[in-house]
């Protein structure tokens, strides 16, 4: 039994929301939390809205979404930390539930991306970087992942068909969550023949933008014990920062230092190995990404993530089932949205409820989110 | 203002280190160096989070380096689409810091293995003046 447990989860539709605003979206997510959790809105304490802000038309979007969500006026505030916003919200929730603050308190993650025209989306991509030493050189996000893809391939050996793999998985299950961006598989072919976005990264080893929301409920143990019937209690929490710039950062680029600093903090807090995860949500941006944190988190040694895909250690029915709901690269990256939809997918998992995916005895679940570049990293342990 | 005018499009004008483009565009590679403590930084820094010290020296540096990994963009930022593909490098100076800079177009990407040499020189376009990795032969010969 942990000191702070999660009492209810939302989870929109993840795609081209078309037909749904900012706050709508996050309606959807809210909603279905409170359902699950059967509470009422009377019942929250706080609101945490989560999305990386300079994607919104809406300045400061928790005023709108606490409005729409009839949340005044119980305090509310955005969480900001790009792709890893949500899971930075959780943590966030967690310390104001832990501190006695709040008794039960909700984490909104949220984002519209497709609304942006081209020009805007081109226009932000190109300040993804340090803005001063390294965007005026035109990075993209891609670019900075590409290198790291580049120096694990040349130091490892690692292969574009081996980066293939993950596509190919996050892809295939992408085809049984009705809630993913994308609902077709795709063959190694098609992703090594997709058009280069940066070397060695095409565009099928790419997640893509997208609109969605997800939503944590989070509550104290007392609130917890008396509300739900199958608890999942938040075990360990890990959270680190690495420079922006990557010339700011050391060694061979071959893995996340700031994957390694948040995991070892959440293994220490939760007392459990890499080898005790029954199942693991990792932030798939890329599908190098996906390989790097194998190796980062602790579940492959350096060098041979992508023989866990080889060996399909990393599928379901393997030793650790991972991103089997589609991740990033089948779901979409509606960014603000993205942590708290690891949640959700965990908390299925560890209550027994994620059906014809479900992970026999699932006890431990493991979610790993990075921010922009890498300069953070959020890791987030669960008990069923 | 100037700081405008470092890089191949600059999104940022106000810095204490604009002087870095002055130097660019006399052809020199220049850092700066923090009179308390004597650490060295490039790209510069007019405060030093060591020490915490706000008094430096711009001193010049050594342009060798060495490759530490590189990409090939082909998808780019509005501003920079009619030069796609291009290459980008990050390279450790002989003397240190790192660098994160283009990649001179005449070198292929055959080349561009961790630890291949390089030196890092100062270039000018319309916009201002950069640095970009360039192998050191081709830099050797133009000297003379
Ligand atoms: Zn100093």
């Amino acid at each position: 039994m942990g000191r702070v447990g999660i009492i209810g989860v939302g989870h929109s539709r993840f795609g081209k929301r078309s037909d749904a605003s900012l706050r709508e979206l996050a309606f959807e997510a809210y909603r279905e939390a409170l359902d699950d959790a059967e509470i009422d809105t009377s019942d929250i304490d706080a609101s945490l809205v989560c999305s990386a802000t300079h994607y919104d038309k809406q300045r400061s979007p928790a005023g709108v979404v606490a409005e729409y969500l009839g949340l005044n006026p119980a305090p509310t505030f955005n969480v900001e930390a790009a792709c890893a916003s949500s899971a930075v919200g959780l943590r966030t929730a967690w310390a104001l539930v832990n501190s006695r603050l709040h008794d039960i308190v909700a984490i909104v993650g949220v984002q519209k991306m497709t609304e942006l025209s081209s020009d805007e989306i081109q226009e932000l991509m190109g300040r993804a970087g340090d803005v001063m030493w390294e965007s005026p050189f035109g990075t993209t996000m891609p670019a900075y992942y590409a290198m790291y893809a580049n120096a694990h391939m040349a130091r490892y050996g690692t292969t574009q068909e081996q980066m293939a793999l993950v596509p190919v998985k996050n892809r295939k299950y992408g085809t049984k969550n009705p809630k993913a961006m994308f609902q077709k598989p795709v063959e190694i072919e098609e992703v090594l023949k997709s058009r280069m976005v940066s070397y060695p990264l095409k565009l099928y080893d790419c997640c893509a933008n997208a609109d969605g929301a997800a939503c944590i409920l989070v509550a104290s143990r007392n609130k917890v014990q008396k509300l739900s019937d199958r608890p999942v209690w938040i075990a360990g929490l890990g959270l680190a920062s690495s420079p922006m710039s990557l010339a700011g950062r050391t060694g061979p680029m071959t893995s996340f230092q700031v994957t390694k600093n948040a995991a070892k903090e959440a293994y220490k807090m939760a007392r459990v190995l890499p080898r005790d995860v029954d199942i693991a949500e990792v932030h798939d941006s890329f599908s190098i990404t996906e390989i790097l944190n194998y190796e980062d988190l602790g579940f492959a040694r350096p060098g041979t993530g992508a023989k866990l895909l080889e060996r399909e250690e990393t599928d379901l029915g393997g030793r650790i089932p991972v991103n089997i709901d589609g991740g990033l690269i089948a779901k979409g990256h509606p960014v603000g949205a993205t942590g708290a939809g690891q949640i959700t997918a965990l908390v299925k998992q560890l209550r027994g409820e994620a059906g014809d995916l479900q992970v026999d005895n699932a006890k431990v679940g493991l979610a790993q989110n990075i921010g922009g570049i890498g300069m953070y990293a959020a890791v987030t342990i669960l008990r069923g | 203002m100037g700081f405008e005018k470092f890089g191949k499009h600059g999104y940022v004008s106000h810095a204490k280190v604009a002087p870095i483009v002055d130097y660019l565009k006399k052809g020199e590679l220049a850092g700066t160096k923090c009179l308390e403590c004597d650490s060295l930084y490039f790209p510069p820094k007019a405060d030093c989070p060591k020490c915490r010290s706000t008094k430096f020296d711009w001193v010049p540096l050594n342009e060798n380096c060495k490759l530490i990994t590189f990409t090939e963009v082909f998808f780019a930022p509005p501003e920079f689409q009619k030069e796609t593909p291009y290459l980008l490098g990050l390279a450790e100076l002989e003397e240190g810091p790192r660098v994160f800079a283009p990649i001179d177009s005449r070198i292929t990407r055959d080349y561009l293995k961790p630890g291949a040499l390089l030196a890092l020189h100062p270039s000018t376009n319309e916009n201002g003046a950069f640095y970009q990795l360039e192998k050191r032969e081709q830099n050797y010969l133009r000297k003379r």
